[in-house]
C-alpha cells in the first residue's frame, strides 16, 4: 500500500492465537421445528472461522474506502501538554467520514456481502447511533434498504443521529419499539442495546429480503477493522515512532480490536513482543475488569448462539450514560479469549474522566472526539502520563504504563455529542459504577468457559 | 473437485458435521436423511448451519455461493445434502 492508498487486504488475528476460539453453544430458544435459515453471506463466515491471516479487501469496498482513507494519524503534541505526558501519544482518527466513526470500516464491507448474496434490506440495532449511520451510509452506497432500532433514550438525546440516519435513506425506530414481540416482553430494566439488537433481529426474520447485521462483536467485523491498524502501523514507521502501548475503546471491541490486533498479528509473525495492547472500556459496563468469561447471550431475543465472552451478564441492566456506544454487556469472542490468556489488558474509565479527556484534546488537538473516544483518550494519558496508577490490570494489582510512546485510536467524532460535553462544562455528570451485588446476580447464572477449546476445534462455533 | 458422482461422499460429510454440530457420539448411518436438523435428535441453528457449511466447503474441496442460500429455509438434513450438492454444481 502506498501512503495514500489505503489497504488491499484485511488481517486476521486467528492465526496467531494459540488456542482456537471456543465455540458456540446453540441456545434452547433456538431449537424447534421451524428449520434453519441462512442469512449471513458465506465470506463473512469464512472471515470468522478460517485461520487464514491476509482477506483480499473487494475492489468496490477498497474503492469505497478511498473517499476517507488512509485516515490521519499524527502527534499528539497539544495533548500531551496538556496532560504531563512522558512519552509522545499518536492517535489515529477515525472521525472523518460521514458516518463519523470507525464503524463505516465494516458496514461498507458487510453491504457489499449482503448486497451480492441478494439481500435487500439490511437490519441492525445501534445504541449511540454510529453503527446506525454507517449501516445506512453503506445501504445506500450499495443500494439497499436500511432499518435501525436506536436505544430510544440515546436517539431522543441525540436526535440529529436519527435525522442523519433517515437522511441516508434510513427508516429509523426508538427502541422499545411498538414493532417487536421482544420489546412488548421485555423487562423495564432490561439492557437497553441489548433489546435494540433483538428488535431487529426479530423484524429482520420476518420480513422478506431483508438481513440483521452487527457492527462490533463479530470476528469478521474486527478483520474489517484491521485497515486501522494496518495503516497506523505504516503511518508509524513513516514517522519513526517509538512505541510500547495501544489503546482504543471497547463497546463490544471492534476499534480496539481494529487499531491493536495487528500490531499483534505482526509481532506474533516477527517473534517479537508485541506493544501493550489496552482495551479502555466504561466503568458502566466494565466486563473486561470486572465481568467473568462465560457463554452469554448477544441480544435480548436468545435465538443468536450462546458465545463465551467476557460479560457482566446479558440481563443486567446499564446505567445511562452518555457513552451509548460501550453499553454493551459482554465483550467479542476474539477480544474475551484474548483477554483470558492475559494477550491484551483491559482499563475501565467513568464517563467524566473520558468527556474531561475529551475536552482536553479538542482544545489541545482542535479535534472534537467521541465520548467513547474519550474513554481511549483518557486511558492514553493515564499511559504516559504521572498518573499511570489508574490504569491497572486484573484486580488493580498491576500498573499499566508506557515508557517509549502510546497509540491511541480516536473512533469518532463529537459533534452529535455536544450535550453531554456541556453537561460536563456546567458539572452536571456524575458516574455509576455497577453495584457488585447486582452484578453477581447477573452473572450467577452463567455458565463459565472453564478452558479454551481443544486444539484442532476450529476457530469458530463449528467444530 | 467435486464430481457429479460423489452423493454418498457428500452425504457422509453432511451428517458428519450435524451430528458434530449437535454434540452428539453417533455415527453418519445412524442418521436418517429426513430427520430434522432442529429437532429431537439435531439441534442446529442458523449461524451453526452456516458455520457447517463452511465446513462442508473445506472437507469437499468446493465454494458454495452465497445466493443458493438467502432467503431459504433448511429442514431437514436431506435439505442440506441437496443443497451442497447443488453448491458443488455451480462451482465446478
Amino acid at each position: 500500500m502506498s501512503a495514500a492508498e489505503p489497504p488491499t487486504r484485511w488481517r486476521s488475528v486467528l492465526p496467531h492465537l494459540t488456542e482456537p476460539l471456543p465455540p458456540d453453544h446453540t441456545p434452547q430458544a433456538a431449537a424447534g421445528g421451524n428449520g434453519v435459515q441462512v442469512n449471513l453471506p458465506m465470506e463473512l463466515v469464512r472471515q470468522s472461522v478460517q485461520r487464514k491471516e491476509f482477506w483480499d479487501i473487494p475492489a468496490e469496498v477498497v474503492d469505497a474506502y478511498r473517499a476517507f482513507r488512509p485516515t490521519p494519524l499524527w502527534r499528539a503534541r497539544g495533548f500531551e501538554r496538556a496532560v504531563g505526558a512522558r512519552v509522545p501519544v499518536y492517535v489515529k482518527y477515525e472521525g472523518g467520514n460521514i458516518s463519523g466513526s470507525h464503524k463505516l470500516n465494516t458496514a461498507l464491507a458487510q453491504a457489499y456481502y449482503y448486497a451480492r448474496a441478494g439481500v435487500k434490506e439490511l437490519v441492525s440495532g445501534t445504541g449511540a447511533g454510529q453503527w446506525g449511520t454507517a449501516l445506512a451510509a453503506a445501504c445506500a452506497m450499495f443500494g439497499m434498504k436500511c432499518t435501525i432500532f436506536m436505544v430510544g433514550t440515546s436517539l431522543r438525546r441525540k436526535p440529529y443521529r436519527g435525522t442523519l440516519m433517515r437522511t441516508l435513506g434510513a427508516t429509523v425506530h426508538a427502541s422499545p419499539s411498538g414493532l417487536t414481540e421482544v420489546a412488548r416482553q421485555a423487562d423495564a430494566g432490561v439492557n437497553s442495546l441489548s433489546l435494540a439488537i433483538g428488535e431487529a433481529v426479530e423484524y429482520a426474520a420476518r420480513t422478506d429480503g431483508a438481513a440483521f447485521c452487527i457492527g462490533s462483536g463479530e470476528t469478521y467485523s474486527i478483520l474489517h477493522q484491521s485497515v486501522i491498524g494496518l495503516e497506523a502501523a505504516g503511518q508509524l514507521a513513516a514517522l519513526d515512532a517509538e512505541f510500547d502501548a495501544v489503546v482504543g475503546c471497547v463497546g463490544a471491541g471492534s476499534n480496539f480490536g481494529g487499531i491493536a490486533l495487528p500490531f499483534f498479528a505482526a509481532a506474533a509473525e516477527a517473534g517479537t513482543e508485541p506493544p501493550l495492547l489496552v482495551a479502555a472500556e466504561s466503568s458502566t459496563t466494565p466486563k473486561l475488569t470486572r465481568g467473568t468469561y462465560a457463554y452469554d447471550r448477544t441480544d435480548a431475543t436468545g435465538t443468536g448462539p450462546m458465545e463465551a465472552m467476557y460479560t457482566i451478564g446479558s440481563s443486567y441492566p446499564i446505567p445511562d450514560s452518555h457513552s451509548a456506544g460501550l453499553r454493551f454487556h459482554g465483550a467479542a469472542k476474539v477480544i474475551s479469549a484474548m483477554r483470558h490468556r492475559d494477550e491484551i489488558a483491559a482499563t475501565a474509565v467513568g464517563q467524566v474522566e473520558a468527556l474531561d479527556a475529551g475536552r482536553i484534546f479538542t482544545r489541545g488537538e482542535m479535534v472534537l472526539p467521541a465520548p467513547e473516544s474519550g474513554h481511549a483518550l483518557a486511558a492514553a494519558a493515564r499511559l504516559a502520563g504521572a498518573g499511570a496508577e489508574g490504569n491497572s490490570a486484573k484486580g488493580n494489582s498491576e500498573v499499566l504504563r508506557a515508557e517509549k510512546g502510546v497509540v491511541v485510536c480516536v473512533s469518532g467524532h463529537g459533534y452529535l455529542d455536544l450535550g453531554a460535553y456541556q453537561q460536563l462544562m456546567d458539572g452536571e455528570l456524575s458516574d455509576e459504577a455497577p453495584d457488585p451485588g447486582a452484578l453477581r446476580l447477573a452473572m450467577g447464572d452463567l455458565d463459565r468457559v472453564e478452558r479454551l477449546a481443544e486444539v484442532g476445534a476450529g476457530a469458530g462455533h463449528v467444530r | 473437485m467435486l464430481t457429479g458422482l460423489d452423493r454418498a461422499a457428500v452425504t457422509e460429510s453432511v451428517k458428519r458435521v450435524v451430528i458434530a454440530e449437535s454434540r452428539l457420539s453417533l455415527q453418519p448411518s445412524d442418521i436418517a436423511d429426513h430427520e430434522p436438523l432442529s429437532g429431537e435428535m439435531l439441534r442446529v441453528n442458523s449461524l451453526g448451519f452456516v458455520g457447517m457449511l463452511v465446513l462442508l466447503e473445506d472437507e469437499l474441496d468446493i465454494v458454495l455461493p452465497d445466493d443458493l442460500f438467502v432467503g431459504r429455509s433448511f429442514h431437514t438434513v436431506q435439505d442440506l445434502i441437496e443443497v451442497v450438492l447443488a453448491g458443488a454444481e455451480v462451482s465446478r
